[in-house]
Order: structure tokens, then C-alpha cells, then sequence
């Protein structure tokens, strides 16, 4: 580069260090490529996961039939055979049938294959999809024409209402009634432990409890039958449908959840089945040990730890940041605690999380338990992990960030402005609320967005602070006190790391997996996006606001 | 305030109650938060602390409750104590069984075993004390039960006597319970047939129970005088159907003791398939009866110096290790382990050498829970130890001397002995808590010799579906993991992410920069567990599939690069400076798509060549030769030496040379001088390469071994991830930060840019970038999800990339769940945590250190 014609020096090429840039550059566009390479690979997956494929009718040259969604094909080497040859993965379902959702296809084996237009994909509560053909259906004991697609829907949608219906009647009002009878026992439990079983006080409440448990109990079993009513009425809206084989199966119409011909599909139907399928994952439960269904709960649970964990970070940082700036006497030993509440950030997060789990979880919450809720003791109430543990424990992780956020940020406010207001007779406090805060604020909320986003995407301490694969109650609900700090609770994180290794088929929730991953990370992604929106509208705001 | 005249007083007599009391209010409040919240955080490592530092503590022991006994003429064989450590029975050589209350020593009765006037010359009993067998000088074996039974009663009967707390009627004992309810507890005992198996007087005897539920069995070892061991085995089968038990008896004759010994002790495994012998002179006799129609004397040994015997042996649980006690003092655990020298192929080996007695030992009692082991001496010391850490955990002493009869509590709890002096017998009793025994500072940093291995190593395995399983909880696997892990993520991310921030701070164009930023750090976004899930599931596969290609890249890559670097500087020098922006830069990501093209591409054909066609096959050593892969590993190191050997050798004799030729006939030299670098480097190499092969030195069984599909490597690829931006975005900002001054002086003064950016940006940025790696480093020795999901996590030592490890964070993910609050694995996964914390801390205060330097310099610059 340094080399010119005119020079008199003889160009130098190892003073350009050519190769050594083409290294440099290298490195970068390196790293560039496995950025884009793994975004675009969870973009990708996440997005085609729920686009409804083609299914595929295989007949094989041994005679046998099967279909399925055609899923992936690669070159392999059949055992014994020195050539290579092509196999494709389908997704065939029936697990209930065949004991497997998924079957590889050696292409040499294959004789014909085509896309009929009349098989159904349908998705179930239970064993996964089915995939077959629609050949009957029948509706309190009268037959159906699967044919007549408009009544059967309408039936269908009937049988999935009264299936909502139960499940509420079961999770919701059975339920209740089940934790009312569950509170009696620890009222009286309570009033035992203070006076002393047998005593007056005891006997008289346990009476007056008894003659609230009589009511309950009847409402129970009144909640019951018509539970049982209804399933029997549930039974009798049936579906047969006949697999590849030629096997027919009756399917109960409320365990379907989605049904559609994948091949007659036209582009407005797939967008439609597209969109009713992340309307599912982001609205409902999961099932099929996570692996199917939604992932609302753990969105849920995300978002609530996010923002209780907000709640805690944002005061303790904040005036944390303010002590060591504004009221701390500036000297070595404020520089050496700055020092450290930097490394804090640099923790690893696995060391909050025993922390947590043995100081919040059994140290305090077993004090808590052991005080205020001995009479369910040996069950722990707030001597486990719960939402309470886990948010206090990611706000100790997530604190330094804050803290170092605000400190800059106060840092920032010229001190000019300061010396200015408390000249004008303004206390500290005033000078503080009225002048420092106001200008820190972008700093400030840059850094405690930053640390939700961090909290909300960290599993490991979550791990022993109070995630669970699966919580049967949401930490928010209608049941008095509403909110319960106490109860565990799920994490789109930790339902990443479950799915993909815990259940039974990790390539049927592969699928699954990438979607709530990119979730995650389009949440992580938006509270990122949000931090940089409100720095830039607020630093704007306070543009030539400094003097 | 534009008032001058209002005097100060005044002022103040004005301002407004309310904003006083604002002031003060957040005055405490901001005070007490913030120091609050920065205690709180210190407060963690105080915390982790104090979990651990129980760990390490001896626990109590030597709360001695003592009491007389009336009847002093007992001596006492044995002695049984009931899990609540209320009552002791013992056994003397008459038959006698008594039952005493341990805190008051007040007698009960039981039920005593007729022995018809004979005394027992020769006793055994199992580990756990129930099993008791007594043999006589007429040559037969009588074999006894005392068990305890307790039941829990509402309501006992009145006229009791008391005992302490406890109430006793002379043959049961009643003591209280926390909820109202008695716990009765009695002796039972039973006494059987005699059994003729000898002649002569027996001398030694052990009795087993064994076998399986549904088909126990019985074994008796006994050697009599004319040192003949035999054995007598029942074993008894219950039918499926009719639930009838039919017993077989058999009876062998084991060789006999050699050279007249005679033996003292016995002892055999409950499976029977292992005998001991000691014998008076010293020796000690082990018989393989695996198959019992050939017993066989197959290993004669002298455990102890010359002149001491063996004064009490037994088996720890699992009945793998043999405890020896000498006249001598010593207490010495053995184990039978495979041997090129023993009969059977095993050979005893002295594995831990305890604190010796300063007298002889007269008593031993193991634990039936772990490896807690009891001896007693002479002069009545009676020390507590644990077998495999070799610690002493307390030293017990019987103030009036000689120990008759020892036993250690069922629930390790406790410590019984039976002590005489003149002509009063004593039961003392000590409590003792010994909740982590096994751990010492030695045993989790240390090699430990481990039950049932050949020798001292470092083993980390914390649960198993055995019985009579020992966690081995050392501590040094994990961090040898850690450190593995961290070690191939730095190898992979430092280059990448250093090279990159050095590209985009000193050679980018200004508004790629703009947009290259941004999207790096966004990689720091990514959730952990995103990129564990990617690894595990999508790379760990891909990797395993096209190995080989992957290991082409790291070759094809730089390759190319360099190979269009050569060719670039073929551009005439106007037209490379025209293209020296953005054309340069898509060129260059072309040419890293090329690699790996390359590499993906050449893959099946790199591994006919390396790997003989099959790299797992290859890596477990099945096939192939080892020199291509050696050729592969030296070829990098020789193609710098040659480099610089030419430099030094004969660069300033080509720069004269080839002065004359301008720039384009410099570059073709220099391309030509580069390939024939290369042509030399593999020259070397692959000399180098047959010349250690023909020495016998192969990677493979040292450096690589077998292949696990989730392995460093692909840890290494996803860790990197995680790495990278958080380096490259604090390294780029150290060198953005160096003054525009010393660029320009130094680009002024004829300097190249590569020049400026390695002598003088990278110079005095190098303590931020220093800053950067150690953050770095922090970050990857701390990462949890990505290890617990792609590092297969098997806790081995061994730095094959191809193998998989386990981290401190991983394993603490993955066993904490689990763990019992305040049990040893809980308290040493705290330590686990202390350990990371410790390294994170140091490392980061070290970055942060030199970062503030670096801040400080580059101000004054």
C-alpha cells in the first residue's frame, strides 16, 4: 500500500501485512457468519415450524403403505452396502399405533408416492398427530357426514366448548373447592399448634369447621357428577378415522384440537392453520410432557419474574448508584466497592442461584415457614423455590448492572448543574429529584432494561431457585391472595433446556423447542430494542437541556 | 432570592417543613439502601462460607455418659446397642446374654444361651452384630441371633421402674416419645443346634448370612487346631408356589493352613466367596472359594512388620475392603485388587495406613452406613476413624483402662464400649456427630485410593444405586473441566473475536462499522440456554457427521485467506487502493465462504487421507496409521519455524535480490515464496511425523481417544459464542479509544496502516484488550446451560477434544436439585460455588485493575 512509483524506497510487502489483514478481516466476517448463521437457523426453524407441510402417501415396494410429512432427506450408507444411497425422515404420527412418530425411508425402497387430497392431519390432546384418512363421524348417537365439512366443524368447535368447559369446571371451580377444604384443615391445624390439640378453642373450631367442610364437601361432589355428566355426554361425539394400514380408530372429537387435509390446503388455509397454531403456543398449556400445545405458562411465568424482578432491582440500584455518588465521600474505599460491584457483574450466575436456593430458599424461607406457616410444615410453603426466590435472586445478579448503568449515568450530569441548584438554596434531595435523576433517567433505564433482559434470559439459577418443568398454577390467578410470591413456576428458558433434553423424543420437540427459543429471544430481543428506544428519545429530550 | 437584604436566618425560617424532612428521609433511606444493598452483595461470599466451613470441621464426639454395671464377673465378648442408643446387649463365652439401660447400667434379662456348661473357645460375629457364632474345643460350632425389636405403645404398664427417662419393667425398655406414644424396645435372641465340624478345639470362625431374599443362605468358616479350615453352606430355597423353604447343606474342606500355623481369626464375605485366616505367627491366608468344589489357598502375606501380629480384623461395608489391627498399633486397610501375582488374579494391597496405636489393638468395630471404623487399645484409647480419608475424627478415651467389648451405633451416632478395671465393669457411651467424615481438604484437592481401584486418583461420582456405595466427591474432575472447557472456548473465540475487534477499529470502512458493531453484541443477547440448546441439538450432530471437514477448516481457512492475500498483492498498487473498502471486504467474506466450502467439500477426501476413511474408527485406534494426523498437529509449529528460519536466514539476501523487480514481481516472489514455505513446512512435518510414529508415539490413547457426540469441541464452538462478543466489544472499545494524535503521527511518519495498528494502536490499547480477554475468561469459566447441555457431562480427566467433561457450574446445576440440605455433596457444591467464585472474582478484579490503568493512561495521552 505504501508502495508508489515515485518513492525510492523499493516497496515493502511485508510492511503491508497483507496476509494479516485477510486474517483480521477473516475473523471478522467469521464471526459475522455464525451471528447471521445462528439467528437465521432459529428465524428459520422457528417460523416454518408451524406451516402446515404436505403429507405424503409412500407406498413401499414391500407392499406396505404409510404417510407422513416429509421432514428432511440425507445420504447414507445402508448397513452392508459399499454405495450410498438417499433416505428421507417422515413424521408418520399414530405413535399410539405405530410406537413411533417419525420412520426413515430408504428412497430405494420406495415404489410410488403421491399427495392425495383426502388425508387429514389432526393434532390430539393425546399420542401426538394422527395422520390418516376422515371416514365417519358420529354426534350423540347419530351419524355424521365427515363430507359435510360445515357440520362437522360446528361439532367439532361444540365438542372442543364443552371440552374448555370441563377443564375449567375441573382446574377451576374443583379446584377451589378442594383448596377451601385444604384451608379449613389449616386453620384448625394453626389453632392447634397456638393452643394445644384439644383444647376448647380447638374443639369449638373444628366444629364450626366441620360444619363448613359438610358444604363444601357437597358442593364437591354436586361439582363432580356434573363433571361426570359431562364426559359421558363427551363420549358420545366420536370421529373414525383409518390410518395408512387400512387401521380404523375412533378418536373422541374433544381431544382434537386442529384438524385439516394438508394437500387440499390452499395458501389462505395454511396462513389460517399458521396462525391458529401460534395463537395456540403463545395463548395455551403445553401437553404431551411439554412437547405440544403452548407455552403461556411460561411466558407468563417469564414475564411476571421479569418484572417482579424490576420491581426489586430498579429501588436498590438506583439508590446503591445515588450512595456511591452522591453521598459516599469519594476515596479508596468507595473506589475498591466500585471495583467489586463491577466484578459482581462478572459472577457467574450459577453461584447467585446456590446462593439463593441456600439463603432465600432454605435459610429465610424456612424462617418464614417455621413463623407463619407452620401448620403446613413438614410442606415447605416459602422454604423451596418460588417466584419470590428466583426474582430476588436474579435481582442480586442483575443489580450490578444497574447500579453500573446509574453511576455512569449520574456521572454524566455535569456538575455544574448541582453546584447550580444547591447554590439556589435547594436541598440535596431536591437537587437529586428535581435535577440529577431527571437527566440520568435514560442511563438509568438503559440499565435496568438491560438487566431485565438478562434476568429474563437466565435459566441456571432459575434452576434451583423455583422453575419446574411444569406448574400446575400460574403465580397470578383468582384464588385469594391473587398473587403467590410462594409457588413455583415455569420459564420459557428452563421449558427450552427441559424439552430439548428431558423428553422422551427429542426430534419431535425439536420443532418445539426452536420456536420458544426464538420467543425467547425475540423477548429478550424487544426489552433490548425498547432499552435503546428509550435512551434515544429521552437523551433527545434532554438535548441542549445542558449548560 | 433576588432579595438582598433577607438575612440567612430568615431564609431558613422559610423553607418549607416538608422539604427537610424529604431531605433527611432520603438522606437515611439512600444511606442504609445503598450501603444495605452493598453488604448484601458481600454478604454472599460470607454466606457461601459459612455452608461450606462445617466440611471441613472434626465433627463432636466425646460426650461420654458412663455407668457401672452390677455384674462385674461379665466379660464381655461382644456388644449390640439399639439404634436409640438406649440399651447395650452383650455376649460372653458362657452363654450369657445381658441387656443393660446405658445411662443408669441397670441389668434387664434376657434370655441366655444354654451352651450346656461349655465355654466358647472361638466367636464370631457379623458386621452388624446380630449374627453371632461360638465354637467349642470339642470341635463344634453353635451359631446365635440377638436382635432388638421395638415397637411404638400408647399407654405402658404401671408399677414400672424408672430409669432415667425411661421406664423399665426387667425385660423391656419404655422410653418416651416426643408425641405422647412409648417406644417399648426388648432383646430377642436365639440360640441353634450345635454342629459338629471338627474333631479338635476351634480356633477361628466367622458366620454369614448372604444369598438373596428369596433364596438366603447361610455360611460358616471354622479352622480348628490342626489348622484345617472348613466350610459349611446352607442355602435355602423357597418355592414360588408353595412358599415352602427347602435348605441344602454342603461341606467343604479348604486346603489347609501350611507349616503347622495356627489360626487366631476368620473372616468371609457374605457371597462366601473370599476367606481370611490369621494366624498367630503374623501371616495372613486368603482362600478363593468362587468356586466352592476347588478352594484354593491363593495368597499367603505378612501385613505387618516382623513380630507384630494381627491383633483384630475386619471387613468394612461392601466387605471390598479389610481392615487389620496389629499388636503392634497399626490399623491398616487393604484391598483385594486384580494382580499379575495372586493366585486368583487379585493380590491384597495395603491402600490407607491409619494412625497407628501407640499400643497393641485390641478391638475393632466398622460402621454398617459408611467407612467409619472403631479401634481400641490396650491402654483404652478408643479412636474414631474414617477409612478412606485416613482422618482420626475423635480421640476417645476409657478412663479406667482396658476395653472389653466396642461397638459403633447403628446410625453412626454413637460409640459403645465396654470397659474394665480391677473388678468393675463399665458401659461408656459417647455421642458423636460426624456428619462429613469423608471430607477433608486433601480428599476433595487430593488423589484418594477408592474401594475397588487400582490406585489414588481423582474421582467425582456422587450417587449410585449400590448399597454400599461411597461418594467420591473430589472436586478436582470439575475443575479440570472447567478449566478444559474454558481452555477450548478461548481457543476458538480469542482469534476470532481479537482479530475481529482489531478489523473493525483500525481497517473498517466507517459505515460498515456502524452496522458490524451492533450485530456482534447482539450475539451477546442470546440466552445462554438458546445457544446450549443449538449446540447439543444442531452442532453436536453436524460436528459428528462431518469431523472431518471440521478439522479441515481449521486448516482450510487460514489457508485461503493467505492464499488471496498473496493474490491480492498481485493487484497493481492504485487499483488494490481503490478496492481497499468494501470491495476488499466482501472479497475476503468470499474467500471465508471458500474455506469452508473447501473444507466441506474436501472433507470425505481429507478423511480417506488423515483418517484411513472413518474418524471414529480412526479415534479409537482401529484402524489407520497415526502419521498423517502427527503431520496434521506439526505442521503448523514447523511451518513457523521454516517462516522465520528463512527470515532470519536469508531475508535480507532475497530483499536485495528481488529489488529491482517493482511491486508486482515482489508480490509473485513473495506467492512463490509462500507455497514454497508450505511445500517445506509438510516436508518437515511429515518427517518429523514418521519419526516420532517410528518411536511409537501416537495422539492417539494420549491426546485424542474415542469420540462422545457431545464433546470440548462443540462446548468450545457454542462457548465461544458466548464469548466473543463480550471480548470483542470491550477490546474494540480499548482500541477505538487509543488517540486519533498517534495514528496520524504514525501513518505521518510512513508507516503502513497494518504497521500503525500492530506497533502503535495495539501497543497502547494492549492492558484494555488484556482487560477484555480476562472478562472473557471470567464469562466462560462461570457459563452453566451451554455446558450442561452440549458437554455430555462425564466427569473425566483427559483433554481429548473429541471427549466429553463436566464443569464446576454444570455439575452444581445438575446435582444441587437434588442434594439433601446440609449433607457433604450440598455442602460441596457450595464449595463448588466459593471455587468459581473465587476464580471469577480474581480474574475480574485483575481485568478491572488494569482496565482502570489503561483508562487512566489513555487519558493522559
Amino acid at each position: 500500500m505504501s508502495a508508489s512509483a515515485t518513492r525510492a524506497r523499493p516497496p515493502d510487502l511485508a510492511a503491508g501485512g497483507e496476509p494479516f489483514l485477510f486474517g483480521l478481516g477473516g475473523a471478522l466476517l467469521a464471526g459475522l457468519f455464525m451471528i447471521l448463521g445462528v439467528l437465521a437457523l432459529i428465524l428459520w426453524n422457528g417460523a416454518a415450524t408451524f406451516w402446515p407441510r404436505p403429507i405424503e402417501r409412500v407406498e413401499l415396494r414391500s407392499g406396505h403403505t404409510l404417510a407422513g410429512e416429509p421432514i428432511r432427506s440425507e445420504r447414507f450408507r445402508p448397513a452392508g452396502s459399499a454405495a450410498e444411497s438417499r433416505r428421507t425422515l417422515y413424521r408418520v404420527g399414530n405413535y399410539d399405533l405405530y410406537g413411533d412418530e417419525f420412520r426413515w425411508v430408504d428412497e430405494a425402497e420406495i415404489g410410488r408416492r403421491d399427495r392425495p387430497g383426502d388425508l387429514v392431519l389432526i393434532e390430539r390432546l393425546e399420542w401426538g398427530v394422527f395422520i390418516g384418512r376422515l371416514v365417519g363421524a358420529e354426534t350423540a348417537g347419530r351419524a355424521l357426514d365427515p363430507a359435510d365439512a360445515e357440520a362437522f366443524a360446528a361439532v367439532h368447535a361444540e365438542a372442543r366448548r364443552r371440552w374448555r368447559g370441563m377443564r375449567a369446571l375441573e382446574r377451576d371451580a374443583i379446584a377451589e373447592v378442594n383448596r377451601r377444604i385444604e384451608r379449613e384443615r389449616l386453620d384448625l391445624r394453626r389453632l392447634e399448634l397456638r393452643h394445644g390439640a384439644g383444647s376448647a378453642i380447638v374443639r369449638a373450631a373444628a366444629d364450626a369447621a366441620e360444619s363448613r367442610l359438610v358444604h363444601w364437601r357437597a358442593e364437591h361432589g354436586r361439582l363432580s357428577e356434573r363433571l361426570e355428566r359431562l364426559r359421558s355426554e363427551d363420549a358420545r361425539d366420536t370421529a373414525r378415522v383409518v390410518e395408512s394400514g387400512g387401521r380404523e380408530v375412533a378418536l373422541k372429537l374433544s381431544a382434537i384440537v386442529r384438524f385439516y387435509p394438508a394437500n387440499a390446503l390452499g395458501p389462505l388455509g395454511a396462513i389460517r392453520v399458521y396462525l391458529s397454531r401460534w395463537a395456540e403456543f403463545l395463548s395455551e398449556e403445553p401437553r404431551e410432557a411439554n412437547t405440544e400445545g403452548g407455552v403461556w405458562p411460561a411466558i407468563f411465568g417469564t414475564l411476571a419474574m421479569t418484572v417482579l424482578l424490576s420491581l426489586l432491582v430498579a429501588p436498590l440500584g438506583v439508590m446503591t448508584a445515588l450512595y456511591l455518588r452522591e453521598y459516599a465521600r469519594q476515596g479508596r474505599a468507595v473506589a475498591a466497592v466500585r471495583i467489586a460491584v463491577n466484578n459482581l457483574a462478572g459472577v457467574p450466575s450459577i453461584v447467585y442461584g446456590v446462593f439463593g436456593l441456600g439463603f432465600f430458599a432454605y435459610l429465610a424461607g424456612g424462617t418464614i415457614d417455621a413463623l407463619g406457616f407452620a401448620e403446613s410444615l413438614p410442606n415447605p410453603t416459602f422454604g423451596t423455590g418460588g417466584l419470590l426466590w428466583a426474582s430476588l435472586t436474579l435481582a442480586m445478579l442483575t443489580v450490578p448492572v444497574v447500579i453500573v448503568a446509574t453511576e455512569e449515568a449520574l456521572a454524566s450530569v455535569p456538575r455544574s448543574m448541582r453546584e447550580g441548584s444547591l447554590a439556589c438554596g435547594a436541598s440535596q434531595w431536591q437537587t437529586i429529584r428535581r435535577i440529577v435523576l431527571p437527566r440520568a433517567m435514560p442511563g438509568i433505564l438503559t440499565g435496568l432494561i438491560l438487566a431485565m433482559a438478562r434476568g429474563a434470559g437466565e435459566v441456571a439459577p432459575l434452576m434451583l431457585t423455583g422453575v419446574v418443568k411444569l406448574a400446575p398454577e400460574l403465580p397470578i390467578d383468582a384464588s385469594f391472595p391473587y398473587l403467590h410470591l410462594e409457588r413455583s413456576f415455569m420459564h420459557l428458558g428452563f421449558h427450552i433446556f427441559d424439552v430439548g433434553f428431558q423428553s422422551r423424543n427429542s426430534e419431535a420437540a425439536k420443532p418445539m423447542v426452536f420456536v420458544a427459543a426464538l420467543v425467547l429471544i425475540l423477548l429478550v430481543a424487544a426489552l433490548n430494542a425498547l432499552a435503546i428506544l428509550i435512551r434515544a428519545r429521552l437523551a433527545a429530550r434532554f438535548r441542549g437541556g445542558q449548560f | 432570592m433576588t432579595a438582598p437584604s433577607s438575612a440567612p436566618i430568615h431564609r431558613q425560617r422559610r423553607t418549607r417543613r416538608a422539604v427537610l424532612i424529604a431531605d433527611r428521609a432520603a438522606d437515611l433511606v439512600i444511606r442504609t439502601g445503598g450501603v444495605g444493598v452493598i453488604v448484601a452483595v458481600f454478604a454472599i461470599m460470607a454466606f457461601l462460607i459459612e455452608t461450606v466451613w462445617p466440611l471441613f470441621l472434626a465433627g463432636s464426639g466425646g460426650q461420654r455418659i458412663e455407668s457401672e454395671v452390677a455384674e462385674s464377673d461379665l466379660r464381655p465378648l461382644s456388644t449390640l446397642v439399639d439404634e436409640h442408643r438406649r440399651l447395650a446387649a452383650a455376649v460372653d463365652r458362657h452363654g450369657r446374654v445381658r441387656l443393660f439401660h446405658v445411662e443408669t447400667g441397670a441389668g434387664m434379662a434376657a434370655a441366655d444361651f444354654d451352651f450346656g456348661g461349655a465355654r466358647a473357645a472361638a466367636f464370631a460375629r457379623a458386621l452388624e452384630g446380630r449374627d453371632l457364632a461360638f465354637g467349642f474345643n470339642d470341635g463344634s460350632v453353635r451359631l446365635a441371633r440377638i436382635e432388638f425389636r421395638s415397637e411404638v405403645v400408647a399407654e405402658i404398664p404401671t408399677g414400672l421402674r424408672a430409669l432415667g427417662r425411661d421406664r423399665g419393667d426387667g425385660r423391656a425398655l419404655y422410653s418416651p416419645l416426643p408425641d405422647g406414644q412409648w417406644r417399648r424396645l426388648w432383646l430377642e435372641s436365639a440360640l441353634e443346634a450345635p454342629l459338629k465340624l471338627s474333631d479338635g478345639p476351634i480356633l477361628a470362625l466367622d458366620y454369614r448370612r448372604g444369598g438373596t431374599a428369596e433364596r438366603p443362605s447361610r455360611t460358616l468358616l471354622a479352622v480348628d487346631a490342626a489348622g484345617l479350615p472348613r466350610l459349611l453352606r446352607a442355602e435355602t430355597r423357597l418355592h414360588l408356589l408353595t412358599r415352602r423353604a427347602t435348605t441344602r447343606t454342603v461341606a467343604f474342606d479348604l486346603p489347609a493352613l501350611p507349616d503347622g500355623a495356627q489360626a487366631t481369626r476368620a473372616l468371609l464375605t457374605s457371597a462366601a466367596d473370599q476367606a481370611y485366616v490369621a494366624a498367630a505367627d503374623g501371616r495372613l491366608f486368603r482362600y478363593d472359594l468362587r468356586d466352592p468344589a476347588r478352594p484354593a489357598l491363593v495368597e499367603t502375606l505378612r501385613p505387618l512388620p516382623a513380630g507384630a501380629t494381627i491383633s483384630a480384623m475386619t471387613f468394612l461395608i461392601g466387605e471390598q475392603s479389610l481392615v487389620l489391627a496389629g499388636s503392634d498399633g497399626a490399623v491398616d486397610v487393604w484391598f483385594r485388587l486384580p494382580s499379575e501375582t495372586g493366585g486368583d488374579g487379585f493380590a491384597l494391597v495395603k491402600a490407607h495406613a491409619l494412625e497407628p496405636h501407640a499400643g497393641a489393638v485390641s478391638g475393632l468395630a466398622a460402621s454398617e452406613r459408611g467407612k467409619l471404623l472403631l479401634s481400641a487399645d490396650v491402654a483404652g484409647r478408643v479412636w474414631l476413624r474414617h477409612a478412606t480419608s485416613e482422618r482420626t475424627l475423635a480421640k476417645l478415651a476409657a478412663p479406667q483402662g482396658a476395653v472389653e467389648a466396642l461397638a459403633l451405633a447403628p446410625r453412626d451416632d454413637g460409640v459403645l464400649a465396654f470397659s474394665r478395671r480391677q473388678e468393675s465393669l463399665r458401659i461408656l457411651s459417647w455421642t458423636v456427630d460426624q456428619p462429613h467424615a469423608e471430607t477433608t481438604l486433601r480428599t476433595v484437592f487430593g488423589p484418594v485410593w477408592y474401594e475397588g481401584y487400582a490406585a489414588p486418583g481423582f474421582t467425582w461420582q456422587s450417587s449410585s444405586g449400590g448399597d454400599g456405595f461411597e461418594p467420591k466427591l473430589s472436586l478436582v474432575p470439575l475443575i479440570f473441566g472447567t478449566l478444559k472447557a474454558t481452555l477450548y472456548a478461548m481457543a476458538f473465540a480469542l482469534p476470532i473475536a481479537l482479530g475481529a475487534a482489531i478489523y473493525t477499529a483500525e481497517f473498517l470502512h466507517r459505515r460498515i462499522r456502524a452496522a458490524v458493531k451492533p450485530a456482534i453484541e447482539m450475539m451477546a443477547s442470546l440466552p445462554s440456554v438458546v445457544l446450549g440448546f443449538i449446540a447439543a441439538l444442531v452442532l453436536a450432530p453436524l460436528v459428528e457427521s462431518w469431523v472431518a471437514a471440521v478439522i479441515l477448516a481449521f486448516v482450510a481457512l487460514p489457508l485461503s485467506l493467505a492464499a488471496a492475500a498473496f493474490l491480492w498483492q498481485l493487484l497493481p498498487a492504485a487499483r488494490a487502493r481503490r478496492l481497499g473498502g468494501v470491495p476488499k471486504f466482501v472479497l475476503i467474506g468470499g474467500v471465508v465462504g471458500l474455506g469452508l466450502w473447501l473444507a466441506a467439500a474436501l472433507g470425505p477426501w481429507f478423511e480417506r487421507l488423515v483418517f484411513a476413511g472413518d474418524v471414529k474408527a480412526w479415534l479409537e485406534g482401529d484402524i489407520g496409521s497415526a502419521v498423517p494426523f502427527l503431520v496434521l498437529l506439526l505442521f503448523v509449529p514447523s511451518y513457523l519455524a521454516i517462516a522465520l528460519g528463512t527470515r532470519r536466514a536469508a531475508g535480507d539476501a532475497l530483499a536485495a535480490m528481488t529489488r529491482p523487480l517493482g511491486r508486482a514481481g515482489l508480490a509473485a516472489i513473495d506467492l512463490a515464496r509462500w507455497l514454497a514455505e508450505l511445500a517445506a513446512a509438510l516436508l518437515l512435518a511429515w518427517l518429523m511425523a514418521a519419526a516420532l510414529a517410528a518411536l511409537g508415539f501416537d495422539a492417539r490413547g494420549s491426546l485424542v481417544e474415542g469420540y462422545a457426540q457431545r464433546n470440548a469441541l462443540v462446548v468450545g464452538f457454542a462457548m465461544g459464542f458466548a464469548v466473543i462478543p463480550i471480548v470483542y466489544t470491550i477490546a474494540e472499545d480499548a482500541l477505538a479509544a487509543v488517540p486519533e494524535h498517534l495514528r496520524a503521527a504514525s501513518l505521518g511518519c510512513g508507516a503502513t496502516p497494518w504497521q500503525t495498528a500492530i506497533r502503535i494502536v495495539l501497543p497502547t490499547a494492549l492492558s484494555g484488550v488484556f482487560a477484555a480477554v480476562m472478562i472473557g475468561l471470567g464469562r466462560a469459566v462461570g457459563e452453566t446451560m451451554i455446558v450442561v447441555m452440549a458437554a455430555g457431562n462425564t466427569p473425566v480427566m483427559e483433554w481429548n477434544p473429541f471427549g466429553g467433561l463436566r464443569t464446576l457450574s454444570a455439575n452444581i446445576a445438575v446435582e444441587l436439585p437434588e442434594a439433601v440440605r446440609d449433607s457433604t455433596l450440598y455442602r460441596l457444591l457450595f464449595l463448588s460455588a466459593l471455587v468459581l467464585f473465587a476464580i471469577t472474582f480474581a480474574v475480574n478484579t485483575l481485568a478491572e485493575i488494569v482496565r482502570l490503568r489503561f483508562r487512566k493512561r489513555a487519558a493522559s495521552l
